[in-house]
């Protein structure tokens, strides 16, 4: 596998050291992650598992600069994200990172194509995002629905559209948050077998948190947590 | 697969606005209020102005046939002789002047009950007018109407008194014969006396009636045609010549627009401008409200954007793009609104202008309207757009993390933009306030912190007002044991309904309720404190014109009169140029403000005693007066701002005589009423050989005026006696014409509180069609949730007006006491009304935005959730 290659490189894709997040409120304080340590190499796919409320996505939001750590520190790409602007964070973001969501989170207003150029839209990329756009649908198979809004597709359509959006500008590191938690087993399975397909093809760093011990069975490497902390790696 | 590569240059504004475009796609609705609060502002004000700037540029372009002439000059004595020789020196040089004499005076005739008053004009008609032409019904040119004892008289003359053409009437002492009814004459607008009736004869006639007697106060014009092929080359040097002797005339000439008209026209401009400003400022209000609801349903979608790659610089450039967008759309609207206020407003003022200016097409118009737009909507939609920058992308994964305090580096970030914000807000009100003011920039920067503070307060004490309302509306609603009608109960809990905005509601229907109300109060208090500022002892008649010679007569005639009650005041009056003080020559005096007004002519009276309820602050009031030692004292006012002392010399210019005449005394009165006001009194004698005029006051049983009137113009045909309840009725028209203007431009502002209240319902749709279908799920009729809509918006409406109408006579209460020195009385009906009013109008508004949604069927709605 690739990633066997790619994991004596230098600098890991991801490095992740001391990382703790607390969220204080008028009445106590509640610490999400309590320290974690972790490397992840360029081109591994880590399936990130736990119960509800052990920290999963607030790790996954850590990891793609979407909030600020309490204390830590987090290297993508070997570049040091912990205490970089709102902004600093946003180009990052589109300059290394795709998403998929269990939400999907398209932007209903937009078609499915709008959807998809969206990323290259607002970094400015330049090229023929509109034909990549058709090109990444057509992958999916939605080619002829790309003029449709998120409300005219079904849940695993709408993922799919998603899954074009994250590759649009071809990131090295793919983040997914329960990417077929909300599709039933034959459409999860078709988003699921699309994006480890995609992420061959592009050889991406994939970090995907799941409940579904069986996704997670397709993975390089799973990191269990329990209580904001990491209680196996395997 | 072919990949995009990843530059730095970020979302450019074009893709912005291709984002926000498809982002509109959904909120089509939404944004139609936006572009028409936007709008009825633009409207009302480009209407305004551009309805001026044509004005203005038919001021120019008949800027001869407006003055009937080249060049015209307005003074109010009789020409002296050195002013006759430079006419001469002129004519002798090509030019033609003809001679025009205005001035009130009384017509009776036979069958006239009460002697009228007439606006008398008497113009040479071989030459009158250079420019233009007067017309009348029967087409007889003017010579022929003016011929002999003939006067061309305007037909509410007729409709007044019953007279017809070929009637016989009397003015002054002589009698003429109505010839023809005038229709139009060219100078109308820059005449000088516009009250009662037109009657125009010719100069020969004005001196058979007797009525401009040496020291008349007629307005005369002189009116000039220079051959055209000369007149560029030549205009400024007569101008500049006549000037030196006609050093108080108000000159004009066919170059520019009539200097009185001009600046009328001026500050009537400032004034609606700013009165659609508040219309403006309130549809952006609504802009702003409109927006922020827009943006709240967009945080998911902002928070994506974030995580796709989004910075915060780029999202707001989306939102950004999109909300001048939506101001451009709504300027442009307002474009064609102002254009048809523009057709509407010479209908507004016809009356008293009868013109109707060609609309044209006006690129300054244009870029203004729309410039306004866009920077009102951008300033007040700004602390909306910047609240992007808070949205945080993590709550796309975690919805809790929301609900994370921002640090206090982060809180104390958003304070500075908020206070930044609202000093830019303040900052550019000011600036398009002063851009709207036709005034030099120090004092346009003055007007408008004033007004922009004015407003500020005011939108801060609705504001403040509309949120203890609510509250104590709601306290009401939760008082324990109280059992309010369920329509009532549910009507008034809609005003809390999230997204409902009733506080910006309130607001904007509240400035448009306080901004009307306050001029109709003002009107009403104003006029009704001039009718009741006749209290028995003060004056109802009037008496001018009066001469040396009837002097005594007249007085005798007053005090024996039918009805005529306690004293009878006749005072004198002759006109004179300050010209130095102890020998130094006034224009070396160094004077400022108010003290330049001692450069013009000023009104001289003399007494032998010292008037009633006056007190000597320096020097003594003469005993015995004496032709050789003529005095002079000087009000406390005047003496301060000329620095005079008893003992100085004051040298003065008198209908040619020159008299100098040593300060007696420095006094103070308490007095009112005619007469009262007096700068300057001198010693009896001081004034001998001066021409003066009288001026009568009494107070008379209204019953008898006519009577008196009969008997007065019988008896003294040359003197005009007003009586104050007709020039009441004048004044009224003229004020009730004026507010009538200002109350269709500030309704403007009512137009958008209602847009406001529209969008406002409209943006809950949702919500609402959720709650009628849960009652209606639950048994509730049609009918039940349209009482509960209804009290909600009857509630909305008469809170808005109760607030505005408390603010408007807190207002009318301040400007009538401290600005305008009148005496403020509540007024309960106007307010009463303007409370029915608003929430009627907030009902049909409410109604009119959310009739469907009674119509929903429920299981539609159920089955999509």
């Amino acid at each position: 596998m690739a990633t066997d290659t790619l994991s004596s490189s230098a600098s890991p894709a991801i490095r992740v050291r001391g990382l703790t997040k607390s969220i204080s409120t008028p009445s106590h304080r509640v610490d999400i992650l309590r320290g974690l340590d972790f490397d992840v190499p360029a081109g591994q796919f880590v399936a990130i598992m736990g119960p509800s409320g052990s920290g999963k996505s607030t790790l996954l939001g850590l990891l793609a600069g979407l909030d600020n750590p309490t204390a830590g520190s987090i290297l993508l790409d070997g570049e040091e994200i912990v205490g970089l602007s709102e902004d600093n964070l946003a180009r990052l973001r589109g300059r290394k990172l795709g998403f998929v969501f269990q939400s999907y989170q398209l932007i209903p207003t937009l078609t499915a194509e709008e959807n998809v150029l969206l990323p290259a839209e607002l970094c400015g990329a330049s090229g023929q995002p509109a034909a990549r756009a058709r090109e990444l649908l057509n992958s999916v198979g939605l080619a002829e629905r790309r003029d449709h809004y998120p409300v005219q597709l079904s849940g695993g359509e709408q993922q799919r559209v998603a899954l074009a959006r994250a590759f649009m500008l071809a990131p090295p590191i793919l983040m997914a948050d329960e990417p077929t938690g909300n599709l039933d087993s034959a459409n999860g399975q078709h988003v699921l077998d699309l994006l480890l397909t995609m992420n061959r093809q592009q050889r991406t760093t994939l970090v995907l948190v799941t409940h579904d011990p069986q996704l997670a069975a397709r993975a390089d490497r799973r990191l269990l947590m329990r209580d904001g902390v990491i209680v196996s790696d395997e | 697969m072919e990949s995009s590569s990843v530059t730095n240059s970020g979302l450019s504004y074009s893709t912005a606005l291709k984002i926000a475009w498809r982002e509109s796609r959904s909120s089509a609705s939404r944004f139609l209020f936006v572009i028409l609060a936007v709008a009825i502002g633009t409207g009302s004000l480009t209407g305004v102005r551009g309805f001026s700037r044509s004005f203005r540029a038919m001021l120019l372009k008949d800027a001869r046939t407006l003055m009937a002439a080249d060049l015209s000059i307005r003074v109010f004595e009789q020409p002296t002789e050195t002013q006759l020789a430079s006419f001469r020196k002129w004519e002798s040089r090509g030019l033609e002047r003809t001679w025009i004499t205005e001035t009130v005076s009384m017509l009776s005739g036979d069958g006239v009950a009460v002697p009228q008053l007439i606006a008398l004009k008497a113009v040479d008609p071989a030459k009158y007018p250079f420019y233009g032409q007067v017309t009348t019904t029967s087409g007889l040119p003017l010579p022929a109407v003016l011929a002999g004892d003939g006067v061309g008289v305007s037909d509410d003359l007729l409709t007044r008194t019953g007279l017809t053409p070929g009637s016989t009437v009397r003015i002054g002492s002589a009698t003429f014969t109505i010839r023809a009814v005038l229709l139009d004459e060219p100078d109308r607008m820059s005449g000088s006396v516009n009250v009662g009736p037109r009657v125009m004869m010719s100069r020969e006639n004005l001196d058979r009636t007797g009525l401009t007697q040496l020291g008349s106060r007629a307005s005369q014009r002189h009116l000039f045609r220079i051959a055209s092929a000369q007149a560029d080359a030549i205009i400024q040097q007569v101008r500049d010549d006549l000037k030196t002797v006609f050093p108080d005339a108000v000159f004009a000439d066919y170059r520019e627009t009539h200097p009185l008209i001009t600046r009328g026209l001026n500050n009537a401009t400032t004034f609606l401008s700013l009165v659609s400003l508040i219309a403006l400022v309130v549809g952006a209000l609504g802009v702003a409200m409109a927006m922020q609801a827009h943006l709240q349903t967009k945080l998911d979608s902002i928070a994506i954007l974030k995580a796709l790659g989004g910075r915060s610089a780029h999202i707001l450039r989306i939102y950004l793009s999109q909300t001048l967008v939506l101001a451009l759309a709504g300027g442009a609207l307002g474009l064609l609104i102002g254009f048809g206020v523009q057709l509407l407003f010479p209908l507004l003022i016809a009356q008293f202008f009868p013109v109707s200016p060609t609309v044209e097409f006006q690129w300054l118009s244009i870029v203004e309207g729309l410039g306004l737009a866009l920077l009102s909507t951008l300033l007040f939609t700004l602390p909306t757009l910047l609240g992007v920058r808070q949205i945080r992308p993590i709550v796309i994964l975690r919805r809790d993390m929301d609900g994370d305090a921002p640090p206090a580096a982060e809180r104390w970030k958003q304070w500075r933009a908020s206070l930044l914000a609202g000093f830019l807000i303040l900052a550019g009100m000011t600036a398009m306030a002063t851009v709207l003011i036709d005034a030099n920039w120090r004092d346009s920067f003055r007007i408008s912190a004033w007004f922009v503070g004015g407003l500020t307060v005011a939108l801060f004490a609705l504001a403040g007002f509309s949120w203890a309302l609510l509250r104590g509306l709601r306290l009401l609603l939760r008082a324990p044991g109280r059992r309010l009608p369920s329509a009532l109960r549910h009507g008034l809990a809609n005003l809390y309904r999230p997204g409902n905005h009733a506080e910006a509601v309130l607001v904007a229907l509240g400035v448009g309720v306080m901004f009307t109300l306050t001029v109709y109060l003002l009107q009403s208090s104003l006029l009704g404190q001039i009718a009741a500022s006749a209290p028995p002892g003060m004056p109802n008649v009037f008496l001018i014109n009066i001469t040396e010679s009837d002097r005594a007569a007249v007085k005798s005639f007053l005090e024996n009169g039918p009805g005529v009650q306690g004293e009878v005041v006749v005072s004198a009056s002759a006109s004179g140029r300050l010209k130095a003080i102890d020998g130094k020559p006034i224009d070396q005096i160094a004077l400022e403000g108010p003290a330049k007004r001692f450069l013009r002519a000023r009104n001289l009276t003399w007494s032998a005693e010292l008037p009633k309820q006056t007190e000597v602050l320096a020097g003594a009031w003469w005993k015995n007066s004496s032709p050789d030692r003529p005095e002079i004292a000087v009000n406390q006012e005047s003496a301060r701002l000329l620095g005079l002392a008893p003992g100085a010399v004051m040298e003065w210019e008198c209908a040619g005589r020159r008299l100098a005449l040593r300060v007696a005394a420095i006094f103070r009165t308490e007095a009112v009423g005619p007469g009262a006001n007096a700068e300057f009194i001198t010693s009896p004698d001081a004034l001998r050989q001066v021409p003066m005029l009288y001026f009568g006051a009494a107070r008379v049983a209204p019953a008898q005026i006519p009577q008196l009137q009969k008997l007065s113009f019988q008896k003294f045909p040359a003197i005009t006696m007003l009586n104050l309840a007709d020039v009441l009725d004048r004044v009224q028209e003229v004020v009730d014409q004026v507010a009538l203007v200002v109350r269709s431009i500030s309704a403007f502002s009512i137009l958008a509180g209602v847009i406001i209240l529209a969008s406002s319902v409209a943006g809950s749709r949702l919500r609402r069609v959720r709650e009628v279908v849960i009652l209606k799920t639950l048994g509730a009729t049609r009918r039940r949730i349209a009482n509960t809509f209804t009290v909600e918006f009857l509630l909305l409406g008469g809170v808005a007006g109760l607030m505005g109408s408390l603010l408007a006579s807190a207002f009318s209460s301040l400007l009538l006491t401290r600005l305008l020195d009148a005496r403020f009385v509540f007024s309960l009906w106007p307010n009463l009304a303007a409370i029915v009013a608003s929430a009627l109008i907030a009902l049909a508004a409410g109604w009119l935005a959310s009739f469907r949604i009674l119509s929903q069927k429920p299981l539609e709605i159920l089955r999509n959730e």
